[in-house]
């Protein structure tokens, strides 16, 4: 397996698994905020602010990987 | 009938004519488009101005003074109309100038042949027996599918060159033109790849969609001014943001009124919203006085997020200088903030992780260097997050667009079903939720600047935090 083989094999597989580590984290962000509205539903907008900052912290993990395809891709 | 008639055929006109030269210039050639609409336009200015004279001609009150300044505006018009058409003769395609000219026309006969076809009773037999009406329109599917087979078979028997070549090289968002343009380019040019690390690489021209500036720049090749609007075209579209936002800001605060209405309603609504929700995160305290800053970089990320929404337009926060840039000038804001609130001991004192007690002095060498590193790593995030997702965005409309070209079996007729209209809302949605995340972390990066209050004692303020509620 030469260089330009296991960079365009690299590439895709990276971002999947990038994706699934970012998608397992936002799902969690996800069910705590979802069960702490359920519970305290008027803190709802409080609770949605912070959420929506650490989804794209999260979401930040798979947008990396995305660019660093981006930037390796013209090497294939 | 009468003048209710060519008010609908004036209004189905502009809407046929407008999508029709929206896909002519997406999917043939710009200029195309342009003399398409340019056309239609004329050819309706026409009919408009006709109507006028025809109605001040035979209307009951003709020789009242009003009526002969209708008159005499209506012939002035048309002259001038007539000498606008020789100029646009000259410069566009007269055959796109001609098919526009003719689509009013078109909708008339079209229209008139529907109201006659509509009242007849041979459409009565056809569509009031079901099995009748279906036959019909399979039979009319099926004409159409074999026309334009035979259609693009004549075409490409006739100059496959010639035909061919117009398709490939003028469809934008073509695969056959794209895809292979893209190897050769990355194996050929050994010095691209070596400066693609440096500048970023993936505004790849031949992977996006065409844009007004850079079509201009195309259509002037080799002037100096020319290079130099193609080299900075991501600077064009963030100027020509910030001038839209200016002029939208100057017309609203214009003739400010006690009683706002329209554009100074809408604004006012903005601001007002903007401003609660950031003095919301920073407190009543310190809140309105980083509202014009922060509320500002949202509204000019959120416009530049969505003017690549509009066509023959780009988003300059797909570009990783432009991202790089806000971001680097909310580090700098920060880091400024910290020093003229803190003080440059204070500051120091924040980098050191605030020690009070001799637990804090002994971790503190490895307090410095984390927060230094988390202060750099802040303007990197942001940016790479913005240019990330709005430049996934923009290739997600690119993928599908081509799709959509390359779905059809005529690959000859150049157009393409515009399969990326589907993703509209998702990037309506993620452009807003972008620019409020850019805004949000960054109005959090000052929060965590400024002096802490007692009672909010947040990031930062952990182990004094932990102190205090011992």
């Amino acid at each position: 397996m030469d260089f330009h083989a296991a960079l365009s094999l690299g590439l895709p597989l990276g971002i999947g698994v990038a994706a699934i580590g970012s998608g397992i984290g936002l799902g969690l962000i996800g069910q705590g905020a979802m069960q702490a509205i359920g519970r305290q539903p008027e803190a709802t907008a409080k609770i949605q602010l912070a959420m929506i900052i650490i989804a794209a912290l999260a979401e930040a993990l798979t947008i990396y990987a995305f660019v660093t395809m981006f930037l390796l891709r013209d090497k294939i | 009938m009468g003048l209710e008639f060519l008010a609908r055929v004036r209004k189905t006109s502009t809407w046929l004519g407008g999508v029709l030269a929206l896909m002519a210039a997406t999917y043939v050639d710009p200029m195309l488009g342009v003399a398409f609409a340019a056309g239609g336009v004329w050819s309706l200015a026409n009919l408009r101005l006709l109507e006028k004279l025809v109605v001040s001609l035979f209307a009951p009150e003709r020789s009242s003074p009003g009526s002969r300044r209708r008159l005499g505006f209506a012939l002035g018009g048309l002259l001038g109309l007539f000498a606008a058409g020789a100029v646009l003769l000259q410069l566009l395609s007269p055959t796109a100038l001609l098919l526009g000219f003719l689509l009013p026309l078109a909708v008339i006969v079209l229209k008139a042949a529907a109201t006659l076809l509509l009242g007849s009773r041979l459409w009565g037999a056809i569509v009031n027996h079901r099995f009748r009406a279906a036959l019909a329109a399979m039979a009319l599917a099926a004409v159409t599918w074999f026309a334009l087979g035979a259609l693009t078979d004549a075409t490409a028997e006739n100059g496959s060159a010639g035909g061919q070549g117009a398709v490939t090289s003028a469809a934008p968002a073509d695969p056959h033109g794209a895809a292979p343009a893209d190897p050769h380019a990355a194996a050929g040019a050994g010095e691209h790849t070596a400066a693609g690390g440096e500048h970023a690489a993936p505004s790849g021209s031949s992977q996006a969609f065409p844009n007004v500036l850079g079509l201009i720049a195309g259509a002037n090749h080799g002037k100096p001014w020319a290079d130099f609007l193609h080299h900075y075209e991501i600077l064009g579209f963030s100027l020509l943001v910030a001038l839209l936002l200016g002029l939208v800001a100057f017309l609203a605060s214009r003739r400010p009124q006690l009683v706002p209405g329209g554009l100074q309603n809408l604004v006012e609504t903005v601001v007002e919203g903007l401003a609660d929700f950031i003095s919301g995160i920073l407190g009543p305290k310190h809140g309105p006085r980083f509202v014009p800053f922060l509320g500002t970089l949202f509204i000019y990320i959120l416009a530049m997020n969505l003017f690549g929404l509009i066509p023959f337009m780009h988003s300059a926060t797909a570009n990783l200088n432009v991202t790089v840039a806000l971001a680097l000038t909310v580090f700098v804001y920060v880091q400024f903030i910290g020093f003229k609130e803190l003080g440059p001991l204070g500051w120091l004192d924040h980098m050191l992780g605030s020690p009070r007690d001799l637990t804090g002095w002994l971790l503190a060498p490895i307090m410095l260097p984390i927060h230094l590193l988390g202060e750099l790593a802040k303007p990197i995030s942001l940016s790479c997050r913005l240019f990330g997702n709005i430049f996934g965005e923009d290739m997600l409309l690119v993928a599908f667009a081509s799709l959509g070209v390359a779905m059809l079996p005529f690959q000859q007729v150049p157009f393409g079903v515009p399969m990326q209209v589907v993703f509209y809302p998702l990037i309506l949605l993620g452009s807003f939720l972008q620019a409020m995340v850019f805004t949000v972390l960054s109005s959090i990066y000052i929060l965590l600047m400024l002096p802490h209050d007692h009672h909010d004692e947040q990031g930062h303020g952990h182990e004094a935090g932990a102190q205090h509620a011992h």
